[in-house]
């Protein structure tokens, strides 16, 4: 069915990270992505692409939707899957990350989804092993399908991604999705403006990608076409990083007067899981413009094309 | 007992020597230093023609850990020596924080026997400055100066509690005894990786924010002020640090500072790939520092060159960055990073061995560090031209996690003496690259 994958390859063997992708491969992976998004929505079931392939999901950090979004993309596609919560298993015995990986390796399968808690974690790995690795989000660095999605997400609701006013809002600093999708969304043409406290916004920030980078979250709405809050981690809002969970949603939470700055048509997007009453209203959370479902729907079509190109394309 | 080393290119930075001569060496001290002199010295049992050879003082190492006592699969003061017998180094002195921690007069002997047991390379213990490095306690500095503690530090954990370090300082200044401390306020080092910047952020790691080190600077200078005391500023890698110290030698504050070899050939960019290797305390920074950092040496300005060798095994440096051990090895390097400093033409032979000669050896009081007559004959013979490349196997350290590895480097040690003794000497151009002991 899909035909993007009949004449495209991916040209590394891993996806570890946006940067040093380039424009048209990502454009290809979305092509591919938006068939299958296409196909389940249209109750079509996809070539089993995977039959015979067995992808292992390595979660060292918990995580319910991303877990079950790679583990529903593989099925779909025809794979046996694993799926191993390393959080509680030789891990903790005190077995190294990379006498894991030479143990599963052993086992030969044909792609790894992994996520840990350190940067790096997953291409260090990598390294070790002689599949496809894919990065399903490694500390604070990347988490390269929800650039992915989230740019799925904006192309199939406003048409296109190149020269969109995106506004990306919160914990800067602490957030692997903001590193994606920033990087993303600057490939394909947006103008990204990235927005938070001074204390979460990282140094270097301008060079992700983003136009801007302000802490006037009001003075930035104006004219944007997507504001995507992220998630505010309640332990930093204790006055490590920001006075308090009021405070912060004084300046930064997405509020119904504050949506009316931005763009008529502006959607509201969150990379979940959300705090309602802190960075979102739910009145928004739930409300017309936002997409938050969907993005979490062009998760696994993301997902899908990825696994297909990486492990359905290799001998 | 006497050896005349002839057709060498001496080179003594105490004395701005760098001429073709010979030296004699009679009862492992220096007897004889003749620029000029073509031909060996009548009389000498022993004779070796170093044509093509710089003969040099034997380098001394301010700062070196091993894991003896303790973590002796890390490295020991025999593997230790070896790896700094195998660089040129003849001297070194091993810093405190080992398990147990050197902070008492048993300990201290300790490392002094086990060093003169084991070891060919000179080895001079530093104690802790506070008992268990805890910063809670002033060590017994008096009695471990007395049992041969050359330094007093509390190593890689600067004493937070700036009172503590003010009667720590005050009580060494009363001993008379040198107190070497890391400038770093650990509240905000906290729990980083690498340079604090653009690239920490966008790899996802936290930093080592400059700042930590200009305040832990700024109190130690401080507290050398009131005090009295002689102070160390131990690795210092930015020069606005260098500018703070210079401020306080304007105010006649007794202040010297160290830098890591590898501090000035390396920037943050070269941590690449979540590089392990290239996690050290403090980190590389950015490459407009460096170049600014190798001026000050060769202004002189940087008093004292060390390896800050740091042996980690794999299982320290096997694992995500942000978990991995600080360090590096880097004993066997700091020659040759000098030499390749010398050979990319920003040094001359003499600024890049002072800091680790003669600049070395009267912050601690040692009569070696330069070629002197009735000096101690702890001598290097090196070519510091011949290009190698730095292959982690190859190291002799038991830990071999160097940031050098894969690198080419400029500078060999071809023989290494101590009191007139051959304990190195480079296998020959056949066995090229994989040089052994």
């Amino acid at each position: 069915m899909p035909d993007t994958a009949a004449t495209y390859t991916f040209p590394k063997r891993d996806l570890l990270q946006i940067e040093g992708l380039h424009p048209f491969d990502i454009q290809s992976i979305l092509d591919l992505a938006e068939q299958y998004a296409t196909a389940t929505r249209n109750g079509q079931r996809p070539d089993p692409v995977l039959a015979g392939k067995t992808v292992v999901n390595l979660f060292f950090e918990n995580s319910t939707r991303t877990l079950s979004s790679f583990e529903i993309a593989a099925r779909r596609l025809g794979a046996d899957v694993v799926s191993m919560p390393v959080a509680q298993s030789s891990v903790k015995k005190g077995e190294t990350l990379i006498d894991t990986a030479m143990t599963l390796n052993a086992m030969k399968p044909d792609a790894l989804v992994i996520r840990h808690s350190a940067s790096g974690g997953v291409a260090l790995l990598s390294r070790k092993v002689d599949c496809c690795v894919i990065n399903a989000g490694d500390g604070t660095h990347e988490h390269p399908t929800q650039g992915l999605l989230d740019a799925l997400t904006i192309r199939r609701t406003k048409g296109r991604v190149e020269g969109l006013n995106v506004l990306i809002c919160g914990d800067i600093l602490h957030s692997r999705v903001a590193r994606s999708t920033t990087q993303t969304l600057h490939l394909l043409g947006a103008r990204v403006t990235l927005c938070g406290p001074r204390t979460l916004i990282p140094p270097g920030a301008e060079n992700w990608g983003a136009e801007i980078v302000t802490t006037d979250f009001d003075a930035a709405l104006p004219g944007k076409d997507v504001v995507m809050m992220l998630r505010l981690q309640l332990e930093r809002m204790d006055g490590a990083f920001v006075p308090s969970r009021r405070e912060y949603f004084r300046y930064f939470g997405l509020t119904t007067e504050r949506l009316a700055r931005a763009h008529p048509d502006a959607i509201v997007m969150h990379p979940g899981p959300m705090n309602r009453g802190i960075e979102i209203q739910s009145v928004i959370a739930d409300g017309e413009r936002s997409v938050i479902t969907e993005q979490v729907e062009m998760g696994v079509a993301v997902r899908e094309a990825v696994l297909h190109l990486l492990a359905g394309n290799r001998a | 007992m006497s050896l005349s080393i002839y057709n060498a290119r001496l080179i003594d930075p105490a004395t701005n020597l760098d001429a073709p001569g010979a030296l004699l060496i009679e009862k492992g001290k220096i007897k004889a230093v003749d620029p000029g002199r073509a031909t060996p010295h009548e009389g000498a049992r022993e004779t070796l023609d170093a044509r093509g050879f710089c003969l040099a003082p034997g380098l001394i190492d301010l700062r070196v850990k091993t894991g003896e006592p303790g973590d002796e699969q890390k490295e020991t003061l025999e593997t230790a020596s070896r790896a700094a017998l195998a660089g040129g180094v003849t001297s070194f002195v091993v810093m405190p924080d080992t398990q147990p921690v050197i902070d008492d007069v048993a300990l201290v002997r300790f490392i002094d026997d086990r060093a003169k047991a084991s070891a060919k390379a000179r080895i001079y213990p530093a104690a802790a400055l506070t008992a268990g490095l805890k910063g809670e306690a002033i060590a017994e500095i008096g009695l471990m100066a007395e049992a041969g503690a050359v330094l007093f530090t509390n190593g890689d954990w600067p004493v937070a509690n700036a009172n503590v370090m003010k009667r720590a300082m005050a009580y060494a200044a009363s001993r008379n005894v040198t107190v070497m401390s890391r400038p770093d306020e650990r509240a905000i080092t906290g729990s980083g990786v690498m340079n604090a910047g653009a690239l920490a952020a966008r790899l996802g790691l936290s930093g080592l924010a400059r700042e930590a080190e200009w305040i832990g600077v700024s109190r130690d200078l401080l507290l050398a002020e009131i005090t009295g005391c002689r102070l160390i500023v131990d690795q210092i890698s930015t020069t606005r640090t260098l500018d703070l110290v210079q401020q306080a030698r304007v105010r006649g504050i007794d202040v010297h500072t160290t830098i890591a070899a590898h501090t000035l050939f390396f920037n943050e960019n070269d941590i690449g790939n979540y590089l392990t290797y290239c996690k050290v305390n403090p980190p590389f920074r950015d490459e407009d520092n460096r170049r600014q950092l190798v001026s000050a040496l060769k202004r002189g300005e940087i008093d004292v060159v060390v390896s800050a060798h740091d042996p980690q095994p794999p299982e320290e440096k096997r694992v995500p960055i942000a978990e991995a051990a600080f360090g590096a090895a880097g004993i066997e390097t700091l020659l040759p990073a000098l030499t390749t400093l010398h050979s990319q033409g920003t040094l001359s032979l003499i600024e890049a061995l002072a800091p680790v000669t003669c600049r070395a050896a009267e912050l601690l009081g040692l009569p070696q560090g330069r070629l002197k007559i009735g000096a101690p004959a702890d001598l290097v013979l090196f070519n510091p031209a011949k290009p190698w490349l730095c292959e982690r196997e190859y190291l002799h350290s038991r830990s071999t996690n160097s940031p050098f590895d894969g690198r080419t480097l400029d500078g060999r040690v071809h023989r290494t003496l101590v009191a007139g003794e051959t304990v190195f000497e480079a296998v020959t151009a056949s066995a090229g690259n994989k040089a052994g002991g």
